[in-house]
């Protein structure tokens, strides 16, 4: 049996010095699953996205990811975890400026052994697959080589999505990606982004405060509902 | 995973050209000049301790071991007295002695030394390596009134051969009693050597005595006591100012040594130059070790440029951080990648100014040792390779603070990234 993507039991987190952000008793993505996580702005889902991904450690209850506890104690197994595991992607600014299309995609490769294992295991050398999902997600040939401060914000985000995608995670998470975008470029960006995931069988949590988007996702979830210390900071 | 860093660590600094360009500019100059200063200094040291080599003892009146060695090796100062010809024949011919060389100072040629020597002194008289006095132009000095010049009388002067100058009494730059009526030829002239013999006028011992027959009332003679039917050659000094000695065996140093000091005849000291030097430069080498110390200043202030590159760009580049770290760089290799830089820096600024160093050590060291006999060793060597790998070293120091802040950053910040 395939353990859920995402499994969170009772979660509770407060900054230092404020009230506490989050309090959830149950929240789980199945494997595979694509969960659409709807909040106002302020209502704690990005540091709900912080803890799911390992960068802030969590202070009380159990987050499992692709079944395994991301613990407080241990910053170099979560660190892992998420790179081997985990593909994330920002609102906006996801890349490494001074890199280009390419060379911000292989990224994960080079902090993840097991992604570069898992390329080999299928066979695939990682800037061929680089170049592979790039073209899938419609970035033109000429933009491949270019600067990520010379591409435009939709590309730049279909170069996120391809990054998040390399080297086969189970989750992928995803805060607020299409903000930035135009109607148009936001829907073709998602449908890319759901065919990527549904064809890997990767996991997607998509935040957004855009409840039009909603009928996209297998599911929608509002975080106002399952956190109980929801109140709008 | 270090690989990584280091190629993101290059990218990132290729992406600030221009100011990295800058800091490893300022950290090359640094290192160009911190490396000219060692270079000249250990050859000033080499060159000064071996101002005077092969010789076993100095002899002069009694006096200290500096002393000596100043007024007769760098005719330096006034003998407190000089030796009497008696006490010189003594030292020529006890056992063990293979040469003398006797030295007579006290006139002078337009504010340069006359030496009044033998010609054994050319043959004695070494430098350096075991490095003999070579003759530029011309041959050592005969019986007559033949002088010859270090490179740097005939430099400064403008002499050539054949040329006629007069010798003063005394050591001024403008003398009021010159031995008018003795003209000296210049004869030969030596190649440079570093040493006080470039700033001398080498004379034989008799024709010293010759002009200063007469004088022994403290001034110059009269016309009509002042003959010369005697013959130079018949003329023996009645002193001289200092003996160089070289011994058969150099197991015998010490106790003649001993012997000269003790000696009831005369009061006169023996000294060890190579001993005699060495306490010298302790006194002369305080400006060395300044020297040292503002070099390694300058350096300092070059790799301050570090925390100036990489502290500037931090704010801006807390974005870029929060990237690395969701792509799974861990907080330390966000730290890491900094202390890249800093070190890459460093490196890059050594090795530059390696280069810079060598380039300008080929270009000077013709002109050094042709002038002033001076060797400036261009390869580089292990002080160029302690300077990278120390540079280096230094450079991730410099880095830690930088690093330090960028790894707080990205723990405060997380995946948020602030626009």
């Amino acid at each position: 049996m395939t353990s859920p993507a995402v499994s969170i039991t009772s979660l509770r987190h407060a900054w230092p010095g404020a009230e506490p952000t989050l309090d959830i008793e149950r929240f789980e993505v199945a494997a595979g699953e694509s969960v659409f996580l709807v909040g106002p702005s302020g209502s704690g889902k990005s540091t709900l996205l912080g803890l799911i991904a390992g960068v802030t450690p969590v202070q009380s209850g159990r987050i499992e990811v692709l079944g395994e506890p991301m613990l407080a104690g241990k910053p170099r197994q979560r660190d892992a975890i998420r790179a081997s595991r985990l593909g994330v992607i920002f609102q906006m600014f996801n890349l490494v400026p001074f890199l280009n299309a390419v060379e911000n995609v292989l990224l994960p490769l080079q902090f993840s052994p097991e992604r570069r294992q898992r390329l080999e295991a299928m066979d695939r050398d990682g800037p061929a697959e680089a170049r592979r999902l790039l073209r899938e997600l419609r970035l033109d040939e000429a933009s491949l080589t270019k600067k990520a401060t010379d591409l435009s914000v939709g590309q730049q985000q279909r170069v996120a999505a391809a990054r998040a995608l390399i080297g086969g995670p189970g989750l992928v998470i995803a805060d607020e990606p299409t903000s930035a975008l135009d109607r148009s470029a936001r829907d073709s960006f998602i449908a890319l982004l759901m065919q990527e995931c549904s064809t890997r069988g990767t996991a997607l949590l998509f935040v957004s405060h855009d409840e039009t988007l909603a009928a996209h996702f297998d599911r929608k979830v509002d975080l106002g509902e399952i956190n109980r210390a929801g109140v709008t900071a | 995973m270090k690989p990584a860093l280091l190629s993101l660590a290059w990218k990132s600094l290729a992406n600030r050209a221009v100011s990295v360009t800058l800091t490893v500019a300022t950290i090359a100059l640094s290192v160009a000049l911190f490396l000219g200063v060692e270079r000249v200094r250990d050859s000033v040291r080499d060159s000064f301790n071996s101002t005077i080599s092969e010789t076993d003892l100095i002899v002069g009146a009694r006096s200290g071991a500096i002393n000596l060695l100043l007024y007769s090796v760098f005719h330096l100062g006034d003998p407190t007295a000089n030796i009497s010809w008696d006490s010189y024949e003594l030292i020529d011919t006890a056992p063990d002695v293979s040469w003398t060389v006797p030295i007579s100072l006290g006139d002078s040629h337009r504010g340069y030394r006359v030496v009044g020597t033998t010609p054994g002194f050319f043959e004695h008289y070494k430098y350096g390596r075991a490095r003999d006095l070579e003759m530029r132009e011309g041959r050592a000095f005969g019986d007559g009134r033949e002088a010859v010049v270090g490179a740097e009388v005939a430099r400064q002067l403008g002499y050539g051969l054949g040329n006629e100058i007069l010798l003063s009494h005394g050591i001024g730059e403008v003398s009021f009693a010159e031995h008018s009526d003795h003209d000296f030829r210049i004869v030969g002239i030596l190649a440079p050597t570093g040493t006080p013999v470039d700033r001398s006028v080498l004379v034989s011992l008799e024709s010293i005595e010759a002009i200063h027959a007469g004088w022994n009332t403290g001034a110059a003679p009269r016309a009509e006591s002042h003959g010369h039917e005697d013959g130079e050659h018949e003329l023996m000094p009645d002193s001289v100012t200092a003996v160089l000695v070289g011994l058969d065996s150099p197991i015998r140093v010490l106790s003649l040594q001993r012997q000269i000091n003790t000696y009831e005849g005369e009061a006169l000291s023996a000294v060890l130059p190579g001993v005699a030097l060495s306490q010298l430069w302790r006194v002369v080498g305080v400006a060395e070790r300044a020297f040292f110390a503002v070099s390694v200043l300058v350096i300092v202030v070059g790799l301050c440029g570090i925390l100036t590159a990489l502290s500037a760009g931090l704010n801006e580049r807390r974005r870029e951080m929060a990237v690395l770290r969701a792509v799974g760089a861990r907080a330390s290799d966000v730290f890491f990648l900094l202390i890249l830089e800093a070190m890459t820096i460093a490196f890059l600024g050594a090795l530059v100014g390696i280069v810079i160093a060598t380039g300008g050590f080929a270009a000077l060291s013709p002109v050094l040792s042709g002038r002033y006999g001076f060797d400036l060793p261009i390869a580089p060597g292990w002080t160029e390779l302690a300077v990278l790998g120390g540079l280096t070293v230094t450079g991730a120091l410099f880095g830690l603070w930088p690093a330090w802040r960028a790894l707080r950053n990205a723990l405060v910040d997380g995946l948020s990234i602030r626009i």
